[in-house]
């Protein structure tokens, strides 16, 4: 029915689907009632579907067809969306499901809050516990977003293991992470669980970053991101002068997400993570999603002595240290936690060391270890759950009630510790021989199998510890000091790297009778643990044909080249064996003596989370260090942007040839000849007011009169405009600059005075800052000289659109005006965004003034019973004759106003003009006659109102020319069209519409300017 | 003429800086006016044309450039409609901080 490669997409948007269906029933009242076994079974669908899918290509894997689908995702970036399927995906994809499919299940009854009953002593003894019961105990807790996590998180693995190339890896590599992250802090509460849960992201994130690098660096050299590009450029990547470089990186990735050492510390603190998600993400497959990596890139990277020595070193120090360190924990999950660490080690150093048989040795590892550390989680999980602790110094006998789980344990521990005939054996047989095989140097011939026994007797003795400590002897057997001398701190306990899960604020009795209380989870809870344990004894004894060659097809891809596998457990006498009977015998030892090797204090004193923790406040200070270059000051910030702008200008620009270049002399003739026009000399002292005007203003000790000075300066620029000669803007010019200058003198008077005062004596105190000032400033000037130099000098003196404008702006818009044609018609969409910025700018005035600022703010700025500099506007005093003409002022304005409007187009003047001419008016009113009156007066002015006419007006004016036959935008004349009896000279067109319509807006805009700067002080609403 | 407005636009254009970098925040609103005003002035005089009469169609003989003139309009309304929201800043800042010196304005290092 699907095609093969459809198939391989379905196996992953089947876990997708579930995550969503996942967020939506944590998402949806009437769910969040569901059951939590109920949630497990349902949600489980989705990975079993896609464990059938990945399952149903099988045929065609060992056929030794790859599967690859894809869609394009950045085309323009060559990124796909790519997924591939070979032996060593389909490995991992169907752990990652299946395992993912018993641990919905499971996790359906770990989080059902029914079956746990709690005894009494303990819950009077402790009523806080920290335990992950509090979680389980409180029904309202919604235990639906364990599941949305888990499904999420299985979507990504499935994505990182079916990933077609390097860009789809990576994005799901992080989505692991950060899923791993949501996990480990699930119980948001638990300060320890938050910190772990940042440790892990730290650690395992930094490394994605890294991988990131080294998979770009592959993907460039390889001239393609997908894995057949990648594999067929091997030679040309091991060749390449970076190869140390994406190596280095790629291990990194790998080695972080693997818990290898140094970086494993993150892994033991991320047991604050749920138990079914211990068991699924830090043991069956993300912390595998390193050893992955490695064996994905292994065919195109490998083969080199830096592969070998690096993989193999660091594989083999994690194992041996895991091995040790596991065996003196004394919470379960933390032995567990140490296990993996060490069986990850196993698995990288089995990469590195690129015999047939080690890939061989790879291939049951992951499996056998997937296995049985699954099922010993989940174990661990409902011990915890029947009574109550994880801590194996108080747990003991408790096999007698809870008999089927003892027994699920056993074959479980059993495999973990190499016993035959169980899988774990065989992944210790193999491992064994891939450590003597031939082509590995001689002296690692002797090291690697040494450290393997080692390793072997020590988890060997773990795994006993799991077994029999928990179910079968006294409790604290295991340990010198009896469980109720037990200290409440310490005992060994200094390395920070042992977890500290367990309370140990409660009384070791009441432990006790939680421990007589146990007794068997229902059975579907065991269904997980069960499943995965019966398969490690399934594989081996009854070794079917299918798990052979999918052993085979996973040890090929990864290798490379064919890679035969057989599941026979015995071979002969041979030194596996032997050694491996070595290590049985040591480790039988080690479990003996475990109570003295335990209580041996000499680990070696440095703690990777120590060195982590450094690092972490080593940053904060570097943090806090960067921070105080930031003084606050914004002049400092200014001047430091002057001086890096200027220090550009002198490195980049060529300062002498710059100098040399100057068109001096050109500029002088024109001078010269320019001196001869009886205008030119009205400009010249024009410009010299200008300058010396704004000059005053810097050296006005008075706000106020420097204000009036700008104002001057301000006129001086519209004469030179107007001598332009340009009419239209000199207008605007003079009518802007006089209302800049009443809403400065505004605001002036709304600052307090005694502010006032203090802040203009600093302008001529600090003479070192000002002498700074004025050097850069004089800097600045002096490069705008020089621009303008030889702007105006090389300027071309003939336009190319002015002549279209001044040919077609009486016939395409009936204006004389040739610029309030450009305004209002051929840039009128243009000027309809700018009317709308400018009553934005209006707006906001209102807005910051009346609604940010608070009445108590407004108050708390007179701190010591100051009055504002004048009160409002109120206090000014008008002759009779100044009311007179402010009276007269406003109907004046208002013809002026209209008739600039009619005759914009043809004679000087616009809508701009018309609107600030008007707001000029209404601000003269605010000035003489005060707030209150004004405001009374002219209440029929509403700023908002006008606004909105403004632009509605535009927008409507503009829009029907197009059902008129025009287009948008286009001109028209209504009043022609309607057949108006209009005097002449009057148009009713789009033109004199948007004149209205601008001066509409500006006036709107401007009174509400001039309304809440011209508000009294204090009556701030 | 253009050697004498060159030297007028650099001038306004440092006096405007140098107000900028000033503690008092009404000259640095003044500071920014004047910047605005030089770089109208600079807009104005790279036109093309240099007129003898205004840019109406009507006009006879050298008209000078609308183009420029054209844009400066328009910059002009805005510059003070930036400017009028600027003084709103400064007076909510001078109220907040109680103090009409940039330099108490500290926020970044709090």
């Amino acid at each position: 029915m699907f095609t093969p490669t459809l198939t391989l997409a379905i196996a992953w948007i089947a876990c997708a689907a579930g995550s969503i269906v996942a967020l939506a029933l944590a998402i949806l009242p009437a769910a969040r009632r569901l059951p939590a076994p109920l949630l497990g079974w349902m949600l489980a669908i989705a990975p079993a579907t896609a464990f059938v899918a990945l399952a149903a290509q099988l045929p065609r894997l060992f056929a030794g067809e790859v599967l690859t689908w894809r869609v394009e995702w950045l085309p323009a970036l060559g990124v796909s969306f790519g997924l591939y399927l070979d032996g060593l995906s389909a490995l991992f994809g169907l752990i990652v499901t299946g395992i993912g499919g018993l641990v919905l299940i499971y996790a359906g009854y770990y989080f059902a809050p029914t079956h746990h009953h709690t005894p009494v002593h303990a819950s009077i003894a402790n009523p806080q516990s920290p335990n992950p019961e509090s979680q389980i105990q409180n029904p309202k807790s919604n235990d639906a977003r364990f599941f949305v996590y888990t499904l999420l998180f299985m979507t990504s693995m499935l994505g990182v293991v079916l990933a077609g190339d390097a860009i789809t890896l990576f994005v799901f590599w992080e989505g692991t992470s950060v899923t791993s992250f949501l996990l480990i802090a699930y119980k948001t509460k638990d300060e320890e669980a938050r910190k772990g849960a940042f440790k892990a992201l730290f650690i395992t994130g930094g490394g994605g970053i890294a991988l990131l690098a080294g998979l770009l660096i592959v993907s460039a050299i390889s001239g393609g991101a997908d894995w057949a590009t990648i594999f067929r450029s091997g030679a040309a990547l091991r060749d390449s002068p970076w190869y140390p470089v994406m190596l280095g990186l790629i291990a990194f990735g790998a080695f972080t997400k693997s818990a290898q050492a140094p970086f494993h510390f993150w892994l033991p603190t991320a047991m604050s993570a749920p138990t079914p998600a211990s068991a699924y993400l830090h043991s069956a497959t993300m912390v595998k999603a390193g050893v992955y990596i490695l064996a994905r890139m292994h065919p195109a990277l490998g083969n080199t002595d830096l592969w070998f020595w690096l993989l193999v070193i660091t594989g083999a120090a994690t194992m041996v240290m895991g091995a040790i360190i596991g065996l003196r924990q004394v919470d379960l999950k933390a032995v567990l936690a140490y296990s993996t660490i060490s069986q990850l080690g196993v698995l990288v150093m089995l990469i590195g060391e690129e015999a047939t048989a080690a890939f061989k040795a790879l291939v049951i590892g992951v499996l056998a270890h997937a296995l049985y550390k699954g099922a010993l989680f989940m174990i661990v999980g409902v011990v915890d759950h029947a009574t109550g602790t994880r801590d194996l110094r108080r747990l003991g006998r408790i096999w007698r009630a809870m008999p089927l789980t003892f027994a699920v344990c056993s074959v479980a521990a059993l495999s973990m510790a190499g016993l035959p005939p169980l899988f774990g054996f065989l992944a210790k047989e193999a491992l064994l021989a891939a450590e003597i095989e031939a082509v590995l140097p001689a002296i690692m011939r002797v090291i690697l199998p040494a450290a393997t026994v080692l390793t072997g007797a020590f988890i060997l003795a773990q795994a006993g510890t799991l077994a029999l400590d928990t179910f079968v002897t006294p409790a604290g057997a295991g340990f010198f000091k009896t469980v109720v001398d037990l200290p409440l701190t310490g005992e060994g306990r200094d390395d920070p790297e042992d977890v500290e899960t367990i309370d140990r604020s409660k009384p070791a009795h009441a432990h006790i009778e939680q421990t007589l209380a146990a007794h068997d989870p229902p059975l579907a809870m065991l269904i997980g643990p069960a499943v995965l344990a019966a398969l490690s004894v399934i594989i081996t004894v009854f070794q079917p044909q299918m798990f052979t060659d999918l052993l085979a097809g996973a040890a090929s891809a990864a290798y490379g080249a064919k890679v035969k596998v057989s599941l026979d457990l015995f071979h002969g006498i041979n030194l596996p064996l032997i050694l491996s009977a070595i290590a049985i015998v040591f480790g039988v030892g080690v479990f003996v003596l475990r109570s003295p090797i335990r209580s041996v204090n000499g680990l070696p004193a440095l703690s990777m989370n120590r060195v982590y923790e450094r690092a972490l406040s080593a940053i904060d200070r570097l943090a806090a260090l960067a921070t105080r270059t930031q003084g606050g000051r914004i002049r400092v910030y200014l001047s430091v942007i002057l001086v890096a702008l200027f220090g550009m200008i002198a490195l980049l620009g060529n300062l002498s040839q710059l100098f040399a270049g100057l068109p001096l002399a050109r500029l002088g003739e024109h001078f010269v000849k320019d001196l001869l026009d009886p205008m030119a000399l009205l400009r010249a002292f024009s410009l010299l007011l200008a300058v010396a005007a704004a000059f005053v203003s810097v050296m006005m000790r008075r706000d106020l009169l420097a204000i009036i000075a700008l104002g001057a300066s301000g006129l001086a620029v519209a004469v030179l405009i107007a001598l332009e000669p340009s009419p239209d803007v000199a207008l605007v010019q003079v009518v802007v600059d006089l209302l800049s200058t009443v809403i400065l003198i505004l605001a002036l008077s709304h600052l307090p005075g005694a502010q006032l005062s203090r802040a203009e004596a600093l302008n001529h105190t600090d003479r070192a800052a000002a002498a700074r000032n004025a050097l850069l400033a004089f800097i600045g000037g002096a490069i705008v000289t020089v621009m303008c130099l030889y702007a105006f000098a090389s300027r071309p003196r003939e336009s190319v659109v002015t002549p279209y404008y001044e040919q077609n702006a009486k016939p395409l818009t009936g204006a004389a005006d040739i610029v309030g044609a450009i305004v209002v018609d051929f840039r009128g969409f243009d000027t309809l965004i700018e009317i709308t910025v400018f009553s934005m700018a209006g707006i906001g005035v209102f807005t910051l003034l009346r609604k940010a600022l608070t009445r108590r703010e407004a108050q708390r700025a007179l701190p010591n019973g100051e009055s504002p500099a004048r009160q409002g506007l109120d206090a000014f005093r008008a002759s009779p004759f100044t009311h007179a003409l402010t009276y007269a002022a406003l109907p004046l304005a208002f013809v002026l106003a209209s008739v600039q409007m009619i005759h914009g187009h043809d004679e000087p003047g616009d809508g701009f003009t018309a609107g600030v001419t008007l707001s000029l008016a209404v601000g003269f009113w605010y000035v003489i006659f005060g707030y209150e009156v004004a405001k009374q007066r002219l209440r029929a002015l509403r700023p908002g109102l006008l606004i909105g006419l403004g632009l509605l007006t535009v927008i409507a004016g503009s829009i029907a020319p197009a059902f008129l036959g025009g287009t948008f935008f286009s001109p028209f004349d209504f009043g022609a069209a309607l057949g108006l009896p209009l005097p002449a000279g009057f148009y009713l067109s789009t033109s004199f519409l948007f004149e209205l319509a601008i001066c509409l807006a500006v006036l709107g805009a401007a009174l509400f300017i001039i309304d809440t700067l011209g508000h009294p002080e204090g009556e701030l609403e | 003429m253009e050697i004498l407005r060159a030297f007028a636009i650099g001038a306004l254009f440092g006096i405007g800086l140098y107000q900028l970098l000033r503690r008092n925040v009404i000259r640095v609103a003044i500071g920014l006016v004047i910047l605005s005003n030089a770089v109208n002035l600079f807009l104005l005089s790279v036109g093309a044309y240099d007129g003898i009469v205004e840019a109406y169609a009507k006009a006879v003989g050298q008209r000078s450039d609308a183009l420029p003139q054209a844009l400066i309009l328009t910059a002009i309304v805005i510059s003070m409609g930036g400017f009028s929201f600027m003084l709103a800043l400064l007076y909510v800042i001078a109220v907040r901080y109680r103090t009409g010196d940039s330099d108490e304005v500290r926020g970044l290092s709090h």
